[in-house]
């Protein structure tokens, strides 16, 4: 019955004072999102294609035509696509293992916590231990192996520490799918004669194929847009497009080239986006639920391929453990490689002198995360629940800042607001509205997946027992996406304690962060004070999202708990 | 004491959606109805016939294209949902998941500010009617289906609304607790007095509770009655089909005059009593019930052949053919009298009495 057709119906009813305040919060919105997401993006526009009010293509074509910067771009695909394939199949392992092979429950734990560390870590902290390991004094290289020389910048470790970063992504997206898919496919295809291993290739890999493919091109995305990772391992031999953005910038105050070869970032990236949107998006043979097919066989995979599937999975794990160990371990001795001798000397350092972007950072995140969770809840709803004109264009728009790589985002912000009447740039104003309007669509996201789990038929019982519209909002609505308001306070805590592509354009003297503080440490080689923040970062962001989903638990029913926060 | 019952009259009411592909879709076309004042009113059809549409323009979740919807003479037509005092039961229950059963049931009461004895108590009393007295402090994920179901039915009672409606609340349970949940549901509106319509695609649910029943198809009321109107005397071929089974007998009218009408139906005379004015040399077909035909003695009655039996213990169903038609027995109580066999020849008796004659617009197919 004609339960979708029903809001082309007009509900009778108007919010006779109510309707006001929206209309001021509706135009408060918009000014917003006109301000910190369309005026940058134009400017940015404006500033590439543009020259003293004319349409000028020469700087364009000259900086593409540069043969260092075409070698950025074609390093820079070159790098997505390895990391892509690699982190989709490494995803693909950890995600069959945990649904398939019947892990353990322990051994299941180990595996989120594991998977789950990349995810929450400043982006450095994969490159430092690569350099602790594999470096010209690494543990590995060095004392194991005794090799001297050895030059870990390059192709080889870029790849390696972003699909170490990454795959948790492909496994988060490919996990519920496989738990979606009921078991009984596989068992059919067994019945019917077929080995395990061709009921996976004949039935399993058909069905997720989608979701493969959507794995793919999310981590094509993060490696092409990541900046941390390349600006640590891939030295001057191999240049990649978010780097050489930043390094004119920085290094050759050349705001156009480096808006430029953000733009043609935007090129794969629109690509990527383009084809996930077109192609792969609804295209899913599976529904997730995310509640996974009841009695799942657990016995998929043959004895011998589970061993194989387990043991891959624990090498894995122990590489990102010993990584983290290795951080832990180098926060704490007095100099890598050199001298071991235990210290708390990098703690008091970072506990000293970097008090300050200690403080700003904590100020900035703990400011943004309310802003960023309201945001979240308030255009997720206007864009799931109600009807307006503009309603696409705001879902459109408040997505922009999150779709586009950080570097874009960065530079597009530091030509918008670099002079008056609006010179933001140093302040925290700046820094608090960029990670809150780069990171809240998680909370939108959330916010209107929650809502199209709830009936209609909730609001009208409301109504029906004779609450109007605010108290139903109030009343009903609001506890009921409070999980999507949690989670968009918990990513806008953990972006804002962690991310640095788009912020390092905007840092100053008055305000910084770790992430940066991070980076300066890394490049004068104080290896002890980064390893040191790295941790005290994690620590922080575990304890805060540890916070969040215990104030939620409280918050909330049993039966509305949604997935953890930062997962 | 509670408030006198009202009456809820709907006048030309209709129903018109925007349909992205289809373009305008009238889901209910000027629709009159009156139900009466306590009367529990079933609107009874298949999916898609306008029923459900109807019942939430009733409850002001839709406003209507066209059309008035008066409650006891208010009009509420323009009247939002939560001032029209209406007690709405869902067909997924629509439980808020976030409260308990208490104040789940509390609910309307505390929107309309009541105070906290009388909220306590009026709770206290719709979980008692529901039979789910001391399940207040459970959570709503914590009860079963049928339990839910008496939550929002305890819900919707609380606030003693001027009207109840009910969304096919039932389709969510299984047979045997639909039976037992409709059964509470007809005792505690009879208790209540409450006009009530009630929405259902269950021909024997609607049945079973209604005081009367509203056929509608393709937006339209088709026929309203009593169980036993619309059983017995079918205005159409749509309703005499849609309540319970039936055979459609095809035959020319002979001669017909007050009290008397005599059909030939191949080639056998069969006489009905019925006030009906009817045309000789008419082409009609006659509703008969397949358990009001029964197996006459040979060489009298309409001659046929058993063509399909099924067994079924308390009773037996035929297919007889007789001449290019099919009708349908049932025979009661088997054991009784003896079982035909398939290919054997009958008679039918054909009964004389309680029989719809319905004319044939367009030759018979």
């Amino acid at each position: 019955m004609p339960a979708d057709a029903a809001p082309a119906f007009a509900t009778p009813g108007a919010l006779g004072p109510g309707r006001l305040i929206g209309a001021g919060g509706m135009l408060g919105l918009w000014l917003l999102l006109l301000l910190f997401i369309v005026y940058p993006l134009a400017m940015l526009l404006v500033r590439a294609f543009y020259d003293g009010g004319h349409l000028a293509l020469g700087p364009l074509l000259s900086t593409i035509e540069s043969p260092n910067n075409l070698r950025a771009l074609r390093n820079s695909l070159l790098l997505a696509l390895l990391v892509g394939v690699a982190g989709t199949v490494i995803g693909l392992v950890f995600a069959f293992t945990a649904e398939r092979a019947n892990l353990g429950r322990r051994a299941g734990r180990l595996i989120d916590f594991a998977t789950l560390l990349p995810l929450i870590s400043p982006p450095f902290t994969t490159s430092i231990a690569f350099v602790f390991s594999f470096g010209p004094r690494g543990l590995i290289t060095y004392d194991l192996f005794g090799i001297g020389n050895i030059q870990v910048y390059g192709l080889t470790s870029t790849f390696a520490a972003e699909t170490i970063t990454y795959f948790p992504i492909a496994y988060l997206a490919l996990r519920p799918m496989l738990a979606s898919i009921s078991s009984s496919f596989e068992e059919a295809s067994f019945s019917l004669g077929g080995s395990r291993w061709h009921a996976f290739r004949t039935v399993t890999l058909p069905l997720i194929i989608p979701a493969l493919a959507n794995a793919f091109l999310l981590l094509f995305g993060c490696s092409l847009a990541d900046f941390a990772t390349p600006l640590i391992l891939a030295g001057s031999d191999f240049p990649v497009l978010p780097t050489e953005a930043y390094l004119q910038i920085t290094g050759m105050f050349d705001l156009r080239s480096g808006a430029i070869l953000s733009l043609l970032l935007l090129v794969p990236a629109g690509l990527v986006y383009y084809v996930q949107d077109r192609f792969v998006a609804g295209r899913s043979y599976v529904t997730v639920t995310g509640k996974a097919a009841t009695a799942s066989r657990r016995d998929a995979v043959s004895p011998m391929a589970r061993i194989v599937l387990v043991l891959a999975c624990i090498l894995m794990t122990t590489v990102i453990l010993y990584f983290y160990a290795l951080l832990f371990y180098a926060s704490i001795v007095m100099a890598f490689g050199a001298n071991s001798t235990l210290t708390l000397q990098h703690y008091r350092v970072i506990f000293t002198e970097g008090l300050p972007a200690i403080e700003d950072t904590l100020f900035i995140a703990l400011i943004g995360m309310p802003l960023g969770g309201l945001y979240g809840i308030v255009v997720g709803y206007l864009v799931g629940r109600t009807r307006f004109t503009g309603r696409k264009a705001m879902e459109v728009i408040s997505m922009l800042n999150y779709a586009l790589p950080g570097t874009i985002v960065g530079i597009a912000y530091l030509l918008a607001f670099n002079d008056k009447p609006l010179a933001l740039t140093g302040t925290a104003t700046i820094l608090i509205a960029c990670y809150v309007f780069r990171y809240s669509p998680t909370g939108i996201r959330t916010t209107i997946a929650l809502l199209q789990q709830i009936d209609r038929s909730m609001e009208e019982a409301s109504a029906s027992l004779g609450a109007n519209t605010v108290t139903t909002f109030r009343r009903v609505m609001l506890p009921l996406i409070l999980p999507a308001f949690f989670a968009g306070l918990g990513v806008v805590f953990i972006r804002s304690m962690t991310a640095i592509s788009a912020t390092i354009f905007l840092v100053s003297i008055n305000w910084t962060l770790i992430t940066v503080k991070i980076l300066e440490n890394m490049t004068e080689v104080a290896l002890g004070p980064a390893a040191a923040f790295s941790v005290f970062v994690i620590v922080v962001v575990l304890v805060v999202t540890g916070l969040l989903n215990l104030a939620l638990k409280r918050l909330t029913a049993p039966s509305l708990r949604v997935s953890r926060i930062g997962t | 004491m509670p408030e006198p019952s009202l009456e809820i009259r709907l006048a030309g009411l209709t129903a018109v959606f925007h349909h992205e592909r289809r373009g305008d879709v009238t889901a209910v076309k000027e629709l009159d109805l009156d139900v009466r004042p306590g009367e529990f009113l079933t609107l009874l059809g298949a999916s898609g016939c306008g029923k459900t549409t109807t019942l939430r323009m009733i409850a002001g979740f839709q406003q209507p294209s066209a059309g008035r919807i008066l409650f006891g003479g208010e009009d509420v037509t323009n009247l939002p949902a939560n001032r029209r005092d209406i007690g709405f039961v869902f067909q997924n229950y629509a439980l808020f998941p976030h409260l308990s059963v208490f104040e789940n049931v509390a609910y309307g009461l505390r929107v309309k500010r009541k105070s906290a004895a009388e909220i306590a108590a009026r709770v206290a009393e719709g979980l008692l009617q529901v039979g789910l007295h001391g399940f207040g402090d459970r959570m709503i994920s914590e009860l079963s289906g049928g339990q839910q179901q008496r939550v929002a039915l305890a819900r919707a009672i609380a606030i003693k609304p001027r009207v109840l409606l009910f969304d096919e609340p039932l389709s969510n349970l299984d047979a045997q607790l639909r039976v037992q949940m409709r059964t509470e549901i007809a005792r505690l509106q009879a208790e209540l007095a409450i006009t009530t319509v009630y929405v259902t695609h269950d021909q024997e649910e609607a049945m079973a509770i209604s005081h009367r029943i509203a056929i509608m198809d393709g937006g339209r009321i088709a026929q309203i009655g009593t169980a036993e109107d619309l059983y017995q005397r079918p205005e159409s071929r749509f309703v005499a089909g849609f309540l319970g089974s039936t055979n459609l007998i095809r035959g020319t009218v002979v001669g017909s005059e007050p009290g008397n009408t005599v059909l030939d139906v191949a080639g056998y005379r069969w006489e009905i009593a019925t006030d009906q004015r009817l045309l000789p040399g008419q082409m009609v077909e006659a509703v008969v019930r397949p358990e009001a035909l029964g197996f006459g003695d040979v060489g009298s009655g309409l001659a046929g052949t058993v063509e399909s039996r099924v067994y079924l213990g308390a009773k037996a169903e035929y297919g007889v053919r007789c001449n290019d038609q099919v009708v349908h027995v049932v025979q009661a109580n088997p054991v009784a009298s003896r079982l035909y066999g398939i290919g054997e020849t009958v008679y039918l008796d054909l009964p004389a009495s309680g029989v719809q004659v319905l004319a044939v617009e367009s030759p018979a197919p």
